[in-house]
């Protein structure tokens, strides 16, 4: 009667492998997916029998093909590109700004300069010309404002993007969390939880894009997943929560089971840390650079226009009023400045232009600028756009770099847990096959049995 | 090594985007001209244009410094040749009347000539702009170069009340132009020529008269001194004007040499580009031909 037993643990076997092979194929576009296999093993013959070759075959379990390894690539690789990815859109926006020829502060000064140049080259007192300086000024003034307002518009957004990142990310803790918890539950009592796996994988991809994880297994089966400097997010189904502040810098916390601790809004990596890290290196030094420039333009202006005298023979007042904490107006004309008032003459005689011709030469003297040190007016926003060109292009060549590990390391999942229609269309086949062969067996044993009956009757 | 049927997917999907992403920057490139489409792509030579054209921008200040400049010495020798003009003539007048064989009728008749040259004189040392501004005060150009007071005595009514201060014009690095003038010293000849016109005006004046042949001779000698004083000035307009000429040339010169620069870092090579518009366009086309190949084979096609 074995014949006939291992025959139907045969044609059981070959079923739940096709069954498996059928949730393969199912799941062929599933992103996430990995893929199952049955793993069948030979029943050996009962103890003291030395006469059976066997009891058939049995499918003592599925299992998920993985490679913990890969997966733990694959999270690593994508806190990578966070950290670049989000930051590239703010930077190509600053270098349209300021690398526009036309809109650029390099020419804001130079037609300042050039409206002084003009007046000094026709006569100090034309009126026209002392007009053009004032327009000009104006004209400078405003672009210092505009960009100031890119720098405050992008800070702002910057402080909306991380806001968001933080709620996404607060959900997918929680998410780890709960799987953990499904997951420890289905393990206790062994149901398959290949696919609660898969979803938690899935969301722990998710948070890795947003911060610097380090993940690490448990014995019963949940995953704990910590900050890489040190924090624990998420421990079995305790799951922590983070906290953005509301105040003029924006910091963030993190609560876990009742402790709070004070988060470096730049080491937390990821995109949090990507966008914190813009933020503190580049776009604030950037903002204050610009906003030296216009305070020593405006103060130097000044000095030189009060050490000679107007039109009118009165010692020369500020052209310029810079205050420094004023979101849009940053830089101004002062209020009813008239074109007399201009103090281009140094001893008072109206075609004296030794204190304009002074003025002239403030173009090539040395200011010191947040981040570049002592650079001349006339070369300070080139050297600040090219300081900006050349962080961006680190990071759009590091943004290329992490990318191409980070699909190189999909890859790698995918080529062990993803899955080949190929190979399950072979196995569709060999099963099929291993099923009727089974079944022949099972004629065959029953035509045996037959033969039996009919020599009794 | 093991391929997942996704695996395909991505791939096809990277090159896809890969290809297109550099047909897209290829064809911005073709379609403005500019080989840095923003600084990032080459920050140096991005620094380098930016440099080249601040420097562009100060050039052009000093080239059209340099004609405002030329304009204004142009005008000036304007003013002082019809000065000069008027010397001449005035000069001649003064040799005339030295002539010892004039009546007093004759003497008479050069005074309305030498009035009105005096006055024409005065006029042309006083000569004001468009903006109402004396072109010959020095700095001082508010005020008439050239005053004259009815009460002071004969031979000092007229006083030269501008200063000899230089206005200069930046026309080059570190090189400045004088554009203004003054006629310090034409008011000499004003007031000798007055004295000579009241002499000779007087009822009984004489050829030959000591006082009168003593106020010609001086007369005659402060057309020569002022002659001299303005064609010396004249002289030196000139030579500005061969000098800026040159600042000129120079400039212009440095100023094509900067737009060559420009061209070759900033322009896009389009030979360079049609060709690399050319290998990506056969990369993405040879994409899509092993997407077609690849996306038919199955093994449940066979089955």
């Amino acid at each position: 009667m074995s014949i006939m037993n291992n025959a139907l643990t045969g044609a059981l076997a070959s079923q739940m492998s096709l069954a498996a092979t059928s949730q393969n194929i199912a799941n062929m576009q599933t992103k996430g997916y990995t893929r199952q296999m049955a793993v069948l093993t030979a029943i050996g013959p009962e103890t003291g029998n030395n006469r059976s070759s066997g009891n058939g075959v049995a499918v003592n379990s599925l299992v998920r093909i993985s490679d913990d390894y890969k997966t733990q690539q694959m999270w690593r690789a994508n806190s990578g590109v966070g950290r670049h990815t989000q930051s590239q859109p703010y930077l190509t926006q600053l270098e349209r700004v300021m690398g526009d020829d036309a809109a650029s502060l390099s020419a804001g000064v130079d037609k300042f300069f050039e409206a002084l140049n003009a007046v000094a080259g026709v006569d100090p007192t034309s009126t026209p010309l002392r007009q053009q300086v004032l327009t000009a000024a104006g004209t400078m003034a405003q672009r210092f404002n505009n960009l100031n307002n890119v720098f405050n518009a992008q800070l702002q957004s910057l402080r909306q993007q991380r806001s968001a990142i933080v709620s996404s990310a607060n959900a997918n803790i929680t998410n780890i969390a709960s799987l953990n918890r499904q997951i420890t539950i289905a393990a206790a009592t062994n149901t398959n939880h290949s696919s609660l796996v898969d979803a938690r994988d899935q969301a722990i991809d998710a948070l890795a894009l947003q911060l610097d994880l380090e993940v690490s297994d448990q014995p019963d089966g949940s995953r704990s997943v910590s900050l890489k400097t040190g924090q624990a997010l998420v421990i079995g189904s305790v799951a922590g929560q983070l906290a953005a502040s509301t105040g003029s810098t924006q910091t963030f916390s993190l609560d876990f089971a009742g402790t709070s601790f004070q988060l470096d809004s730049v080491s937390v990596g990821g995109q949090l840390g990507g966008l914190g890290g813009y933020e503190r290196d580049i776009l604030m030094p950037l903002q204050k650079g610009v906003s030296d420039l216009g305070e020593q333009i405006a103060a130097k202006v000044n000095t030189q226009l009060a050490a000679g005298l107007t039109m009118g023979g009165a010692a020369g007042g500020p052209l310029f009023v810079f205050s420094p904490g004023s979101p849009s107006n940053m830089l101004e004309i002062t209020a009813g400045y008239q074109t007399d008032d201009l103090a281009f003459s140094a001893d008072g005689k109206p075609g004296d232009s030794t204190n304009l011709q002074r003025i002239i030469d403030i173009k090539n003297q040395p200011i010191t600028v947040t981040s570049l040190g002592t650079v001349l007016i006339g070369d300070a926003d080139t050297q600040l756009t090219g300081k900006l060109a050349v962080d961006s292009q680190q990071n759009r060549s590091s943004l290329a770099t992490r990318e191409t590990i980070r699909n190189q390391s999909v890859d790698d999942w995918k080529s062990t847990s993803g899955v080949n229609q190929d190979e399950e269309a072979i196995n569709l086949v060999e099963f099929q096959n291993m099923y009727q062969a089974n079944m022949k067996v099972m004629s065959v044993a029953n035509a045996l049995f037959d033969a039996t009956l009919a020599m009794m009757g | 090594m093991r391929i997942a049927t996704s695996q395909y997917q991505s791939t096809m999907n990277l090159s896809l985007t890969l290809n297109q992403d550099r047909l897209s920057h290829i064809t911005q490139q073709m379609a403005s001209g500019n080989r840095i489409q923003l600084p990032s792509d080459d920050p140096v030579d991005n620094v380098r244009m930016s440099r080249l054209r601040r420097e562009e921008s100060s050039l052009n200040q000093y080239r059209e410094n340099i004609a405002a400049v030329k304009i204004r010495l142009s005008k000036n020798e304007d003013y002082l040749t019809s000065m000069v003009n008027d010397m001449i003539q005035g000069r001649d007048l003064m040799v005339w009347s030295s002539d010892g064989a004039n009546t007093p009728e004759d003497l008479k008749a050069m005074v309305t000539p030498l009035t009105s040259l005096r006055d024409s004189l005065l006029y042309t040392a006083n000569a004001v702009d468009q903006e109402g501004r004396y072109v010959f005060s020095g700095t001082q150009t508010d005020v008439a170069p050239i005053a004259y007071d009815p009460a002071a005595p004969l031979g000092s009514r007229y006083t030269f009340v501008g200063n000899t201060n230089d206005q200069t014009v930046v026309v080059g690095n570190g090189i400045t132009q004088v554009a203004n003038g003054n006629v310090k010293g034409v008011e000499l000849l004003l007031n000798q020529l007055e004295m000579t016109v009241d002499e000779m005006s007087k009822p009984n004046a004489n050829s030959s008269d000591p006082v009168l042949r003593g106020l010609l001779i001086n007369n005659l000698d402060g057309f020569d001194d002022a002659l001299d004083l303005v064609s010396g000035k004249i002289a030196v307009l000139g030579g500005a004007h061969n000098i800026l000429d040159t600042l000129d040339i120079n400039h212009s010169n440095v100023s094509l040499s900067n737009q060559m620069a420009l061209t070759d870092i900033g322009q896009l090579d389009y030979g360079l580009a049609a060709t690399e518009l050319n290998g990506y366009s056969n990369a993405l086309q040879a994409t899509y031909k092993a997407y077609s190949k690849i996306g038919n084979l199955s093994l449940f096609a066979a089955i």
